[in-house]
C-alpha cells in the first residue's frame, strides 16, 4: 500500500486549555471517500482546520503529502480544495461568478503570477463540472442557496487540488439540493479520482456513498466502512439518547435540539 | 475659465487632485470591501498627529506622519488578528487619543502655526512642486504594490479564511493592505487634509460599489470616479474662490446618492419586493 497522503499521528488540537480534538490516529488513502461524522462541538471543524494547516497539532503529528512538517506550508495548501462552512455571503458582494472561481487559482499560481488565458480556461472548465457555466457573469449574490455552493465547489476544483474538504456542504439548502450537492461530489470524486473528506451530521445523506465513515467527538470513536462504524454499541457511546434506530435498521440521528 | 489652466499652480494642483483622488479611489476599493472604513479616518488623525509631533520637535513632519500612521494600523490590525477586542472598540480608542495627542502637540507650541492647519484641512491649490514630487513617487509604489499584489488583496477583501486556507499567504498581505492604507493618507494629508483624506477613499469606492456586480468594473469605476471628482473639485474651488477640499468631497458626496438613487441594484431589489 502506498504510503497515506493525510496521517494523524496521535495528534492533539486545541487551543490553551481546550482540548478540541485529542490523540487522533487516522491514515488517508488517496482517492478515499471518507465521510466525518459526530455530533456538534466535537471537533470536525477542527479537524478540517488541522488539514488545511491552519492549527498545529500540540501534541503528536500529523504529516500531509509528503510533507514532514506539522504545519503547511502555503504551497502545499493549494492543493486541497476547500469548501468552508456557509457563512452568510453578503449578497451585495460585487463579485461575478467567474471572478469568484478565478480565486481558487490565486493560490496555486502564487504571489507575482499573473492569472493567464489558461487559468481563465481552468476556471471555466470548473464551472462545467458542477454544472454552472451559463452563470460565468451573473453576480454570485443573484444566485440560490445551492447554485453558491457550487460555485464554491467549482473554486476548489480551480486549484486542481488532490483533496477536495467540505466542512458540512449540505447545511442550510434544501431536502432536494442537499442530495444534488452531495451527488455533485460523488461525482467529482468517481470523474475525477479526487480524495473527499466530507464532514457532516447528516449520516443518512452519506452513509451509502463513502469508502469510510470516521466517527468522531473530540476523540475518534471508530474508523471503517459505514457497515461496521453504524453499530448501535458503537454510535451511542457518541450520540448518547439522540440516536435512534428503527425497525429497517435505518441509522436517524436526530438533532437533540430541535426537537426538544 | 481656460485660462487657469496657464498657471503654473493650477497645472500642479491639478496633477496632485489626480494622483490623490486616483491613489485613495484604488485603495478605497480594498478598504470598502474588506470592512475597513473606520480604519482608515483613524489612521487619518494618527497622521496628523505625527504632523503636530514633527513641528513641534523640528523634525520632519511627512516622515512623523508616515510612522505614526503605519503605528495605528498595525496595532489595530494586530487587535483584529488576535480577537483582542472588536475592531471598532480598539479603532475608535486609537482614534480619540492620536487626536487627543495632536491637540496637545499643538497646544505645547509657543507660536501659532499656520501651516499645520494645512494638514488638517488640505489645500490642494498650495501644493508646491517638491511635494508634488513626493505625491508621485510615494503614489507609483503604492499603486505599484496594488497592482503586484491585486489578486491576493481581492482574495482576502472577499474571504479572508479562504484565501488563507488556498494557499495565500493571507495574514502578509492584509497587513500590506494596512501599510498601503496608512502609506495613502499620509500622501493626501497635505491635499486634502486630515479630516477629509477620508471621504476620498471611501466615497468613489462606495459610489462604484452601488453601480456593478464586477470586482474588475468596480475598480474602474471607483478610480474614474474619484480622479473626476478630484479635478472636478479643485477647478470648481479656484472658479468660484471656495476651500477646494470641501469642493472635492461635497461633489464626491453628490455623485455618491445619485448613485445610490440611480442604482441598477437598488432597482432591482424594489422589482424583486413587488
Amino acid at each position: 500500500m502506498p504510503p497515506p497522503i493525510i496521517h494523524f499521528d496521535h495528534a492533539t488540537f486545541g487551543f490553551p486549555g481546550v482540548v478540541a480534538l485529542e490523540d487522533i490516529s487516522l491514515e488517508i488513502q488517496s482517492g478515499e471517500f471518507v465521510g466525518v461524522i459526530g455530533p456538534n462541538g466535537s471537533g470536525k471543524t477542527t479537524l478540517c482546520r488541522a488539514v488545511l494547516g491552519l492549527m498545529a497539532p500540540m501534541k503528536g503529528h500529523l504529516n500531509i503529502f509528503d510533507c514532514a512538517c506539522d504545519e503547511l506550508r502555503c504551497h502545499h495548501r493549494a492543493r486541497i480544495g476547500y469548501l468552508p462552512q456557509k457563512g452568510v455571503v453578503d449578497r451585495n458582494f460585487p463579485v461575478t461568478v467567474l471572478e469568484t472561481v478565478m480565486m481558487g487559482r490565486y493560490g496555486t499560481l502564487g504571489l507575482f503570477a499573473r492569472p493567464s488565458g489558461k487559468d481563465r480556461k481552468i476556471a471555466l472548465d470548473s464551472l462545467a463540472h458542477v454544472g454552472m457555466e451559463g452563470y460565468r457573469d451573473s453576480a454570485l449574490g443573484h444566485l440560490s442557496g445551492g447554485q453558491q455552493q457550487r460555485v464554491f465547489i467549482a473554486r476548489a476544483l480551480a486549484q486542481q487540488p488532490d483533496v477536495l474538504l467540505l466542512d458540512e456542504p449540505t447545511t442550510g439548502l434544501d431536502i432536494t439540493t442537499q442530495h444534488n450537492v452531495i451527488e455533485l461530489v460523488q461525482h467529482l470524486h468517481e470523474e475525477l479520482g479526487l480524495t473527499v473528506l466530507l464532514i457532516t451530521h447528516d449520516i443518512n445523506m452519506i452513509r451509502s456513498r463513502v469508502d469510510r465513515l470516521v466517527l468522531l467527538k473530540t476523540r475518534l470513536y471508530a474508523a471503517g466502512p459505514p457497515a461496521d462504524v453504524l453499530k448501535p454499541e458503537i454510535l451511542s457511546q457518541v450520540y448518547g439518547k439522540d440516536l435512534v434506530i428503527t425497525e429497517k435498521d435505518l441509522v436517524i440521528v436526530e438533532d437533540y435540539h430541535h426537537h426538544h | 475659465m481656460l485660462e487657469l489652466f496657464t498657471y503654473d499652480f493650477m497645472q500642479r494642483s491639478l496633477l496632485a487632485a489626480a494622483m490623490v483622488g486616483g491613489l485613495c479611489s484604488l485603495i478605497g476599493v480594498f478598504v470598502v470591501l474588506r470592512g475597513l472604513a473606520f480604519m482608515g479616518a483613524g489612521t487619518a488623525h494618527a497622521a496628523f498627529a505625527g504632523v503636530a509631533l514633527g513641528y513641534l520637535m523640528g523634525w520632519p513632519p511627512l516622515l512623523m506622519a508616515i510612522l505614526f500612521g503605519l503605528a495605528t494600523v498595525w496595532v489595530t490590525g494586530w487587535v483584529e488578528e488576535k480577537g483582542r477586542m472588536k475592531l471598532d472598540v480598539s479603532i475608535g480608542i486609537l482614534y480619540t487619543a492620536t487626536m487627543a495627542l495632536a491637540i496637545l502637540f499643538i497646544g505645547l507650541m509657543k507660536t501659532y502655526n499656520a501651516e499645520i492647519y494645512g494638514y488638517l484641512f488640505g489645500n490642494v491649490l498650495a501644493v508646491t512642486s517638491e511635494e508634488l514630487g513626493i505625491i508621485a513617487g510615494l503614489s507609483i509604489v503604492v499603486i505599484g504594490a496594488i497592482v503586484l499584489f491585486s489578486k491576493e488583496l481581492y482574495f482576502i477583501a472577499f474571504d479572508q479564511e479562504m484565501a488563507e486556507a488556498s494557499g495565500v499567504p493571507a495574514r502578509r498581505i492584509f497587513f500590506l493592505l494596512l501599510t498601503l492604507i496608512a502609506l495613502t493618507v499620509v500622501i493626501s494629508l497635505k491635499t486634502v487634509g486630515a479630516i477629509l483624506v477620508f471621504a476620498m477613499i471611501l466615497i468613489p469606492a462606495s459610489t462604484a460599489y452601488q453601480l456593478t456586480h464586477s470586482l474588475s468594473t468596480l475598480t474602474w469605476y471607483s478610480v474614474l470616479i474619484g480622479i473626476t471628482c478630484s479635478v472636478g473639485g479643485v477647478l470648481i474651488s479656484s472658479y468660484w474662490d471656495i476651500p477646494s477640499g470641501p469642493a472635492i468631497v461635497l461633489l464626491a458626496t453628490v455623485l455618491f446618492f445619485v448613485a445610490v438613487i440611480f442604482s441598477p441594484k437598488r432597482q432591482r431589489q424594489s422589482l424583486a419586493a413587488t
